[in-house]
């Protein structure tokens, strides 16, 4: 595999997927998910931008990414809201520790 | 149909949003506290009851003139029969669910962002029906989530809340990463995002067929999330179990239900694939079923057992879709909407008589605990409505005739012998045999609540307030009436199950 700028962008596409997921399977503290979470975004808006490049229609992937960015700061501030809140009342940040609903 | 009266649909919901939030932030004084809540409420059930306006023209409009498209420059906004399927099951619950929010709500803290975020998710829901082109409906579909996390995270003093937010915001924000690569993969495929267009730049023969295979996989997975797909639905039972109960009638009447609607348009853009989706529905199906009604039979909270037997019927719904796109049947397709109208019917009437209880039981009491089958024992000696109410509720849903939930099942159930595959009609026996066990975790509800001695806390319970009860009331004739006339409904089904068949036509 020759490194063309094309193929780096698809390294990196998959870079930040594979870093994304394998850090929400391993972490244990809340405020680290939602990093992973903007992690595997970052990777999407990549991938739009970069799908739109090679389909030619590169105005509608970057407004695509654009929203997304968007859209995505909101869910990253809701989520850190909670992870306050759950500081709040459970005094951890620890994912196993508040883990009370069950069957 | 001009594009500004069907738009009211969409705009009304969510520019009155902000509205009632505001008006419940002016004039910050104690005094003032209680005329606050009557005027939070007063706008939210007024702004509701307009968007109907645009609703009923719209209907009239696709009665005689069929399927319209709009735009408003880039943006692609269709009515046709599943959106406007979609659009009557969300304005029906979230009206009633307004109402009945009015007394349960009352008092608690953050009242009016209670009503903005619902009315915000009822106008991003019915927008999601709308959608006509790819990135749109993911648009539609992250704002209906984002106000669906702050909704099932509303109680924030309740550890148990946080924690059922936290679980749904983690797994519905990576499903719609899992939508967001599927649509890339598409847009670098076909080049464009507007749904028809994409069925004709990638119908040629010079595509990558295993990317759109890929994309499609993508899109089952990420919508998968929200509908609660089997091994995806974790959320579901403490979402739905923490939230205030009108949100769990909404979660479970239209919020997965429209994940559904959503990932039905999305795989519909990627031709000729029709008959491994439809596999794959099915068995997805029978595996939904059969887990919901195993793990229901189980739970002790009610709330949580209504949650588990969601799971169970979203599997009828996907069942009759399979069955219509394996086959090209429209009666399977029909008697998929026909359950999904149904179930939201059903299962709203269920969480809200639920929450009726709650609210007589616990909250006025002011106890937010949860409500155990046990708690239910003797009901019926003092709120005879309320437990008649819940009664045809899961009867209904357990599929006992004539109630409303029979009728759509027995139209899947036809669909699938009419098919005459072997495979078919052997799931078909599968899902009677789940309608049947079901009934074991509904049958001993109803034997609770009429026992003769009441329990505790039936003893200490206050009464209800006519809010509450009227919405009971209201679904529980339209679930008797649906059973003994389901022709009632065939205006919206028949289209929306023309309309299934011809977005997935070969």
């Amino acid at each position: 595999m020759n490194f063309t700028p094309l193929n780096i962008i698809l390294i990196g596409i998959a870079g930040l997927l594979g870093v994304g997921f394998y850090g929400l399977l391993i972490t244990r503290n809340l405020i680290k998910v939602v990093m992973m979470l903007q992690i595997l975004i970052k990777a999407v808006v990549l991938a739009l931008v970069f799908a739109g490049k090679l389909s030619g229609n590169l105005g509608l992937g970057q407004s695509a990414a654009a929203t997304v960015i968007v859209a995505d700061t909101i869910v990253a501030v809701v989520g850190l809201a909670l992870a306050v809140q759950v500081r709040r009342r459970f005094g951890t940040l620890d994912v196993p520790k508040i883990s009370t609903l069950k069957g | 149909m001009t594009l500004l009266t069907f738009i009211g649909m969409i705009v009304i919901p969510l520019v009155s949003s902000p509205l009632v939030y505001l008006s419940g932030r002016l004039g910050m004084h104690e005094t003032t506290l209680h005329r606050r809540s009557y005027l939070v409420r007063g706008l939210a059930l007024l702004a509701i009851l307009l968007a109907w306006i645009p609703f009923v023209l719209s209907v009239q409009t696709f009665l005689t003139g069929g399927t319209q498209e709009f735009n408003i420059e880039a943006i692609w906004l269709r009515v046709d029969g599943i959106s406007l399927l979609t659009a009557a099951m969300i304005l029906t619950l979230g009206t009633l669910v307004i109402l009945f929010s009015g007394p349960y709500m009352a008092g608690e803290v953050g009242e009016e962002k209670y009503y903005a975020m619902l009315l915000a998710m009822i106008g991003l829901m019915i927008g999601l029906a709308c959608a006509g082109d790819l990135f749109n409906l993911w648009v539609w579909f992250e704002g209906m989530a984002i106000s669906s996390y702050l909704l099932v995270a509303f109680y924030r003093e309740q550890a148990a809340s946080l924690e059922a937010g936290m679980k749904y915001l983690v797994q519905s924000a990576t499903g719609s990463v899992m939508v967001l690569m599927g649509i890339a993969l598409v847009l670098a495929n076909a080049g464009t995002l507007d749904m028809p267009g994409i069925r004709e730049a990638v119908s040629g023969s010079d595509v990558n067929r295993l990317a759109l295979l890929g994309a499609g996989a993508l899109f089952i997975i990420g919508f998968g999330v929200k509908v609660a797909i089997v091994p995806l639905h974790t959320w579901l039972p403490d979402a739905h179990s923490q939230a205030p109960s009108g949100i769990s009638a909404m979660l479970s009447g239209v919020v997965i239900e429209v994940g559904l609607i959503a990932m039905l348009r999305a795989l519909s853009v990627l031709p000729g694939f029709s008959l491994s989706w439809g596999v794959l529905f099915m068995a997805f199906g029978a595996l939904n079923m059969l887990y919901g009604n195993l793990l229901a039979l189980r739970q002790t909270v009610v709330k949580r057992m209504l949650a588990y037997s969601s799971l169970s019927h979203i599997g009828y719904i996907l069942l009759g879709l399979g069955i219509a796109l394996y086959s090209g049947m429209e009666l399977g397709a029909q008697g998929a909407f026909f359950h999904l109208f149904n179930h939201m019917l059903m299962k709203g009437l269920a969480f809200l008589s639920v929450g009726a209880l709650i609210y007589g039981l616990f909250l006025q009491n002011d106890s937010h605990a949860s409500l155990k089958i046990t708690d239910l024992a003797g009901t019926a000696q003092k709120y005879p409505l309320v437990a008649l109410a819940l009664s045809i509720a899961v009867l209904g849903l357990g599929g006992l005739p004539p109630l409303a939930g029979f009728m759509s099942k027995w139209q899947i159930f036809v669909a699938g012998f009419q098919t005459q595959n072997t495979w078919i009609i052997a799931l078909m026996v599968f899902m009677a045999l789940n309608s049947v066990l079901s009934l074991a975790y509904y049958a001993p509800l109803v034997n609770m609540m009429y026992r003769k001695s009441p329990s505790a806390q039936v003893l200490a319970g206050k009464q209800l307030s006519l809010a509450i009860v009227l919405p009971l009331a209201v679904m529980m004739f339209a679930v008797i009436i649906l059973g003994f006339a389901p022709q009632l409904m065939d205006w919206v089904t028949v289209p929306a199950a023309q309309i299934l068949i011809t977005m997935f036509g070969q």
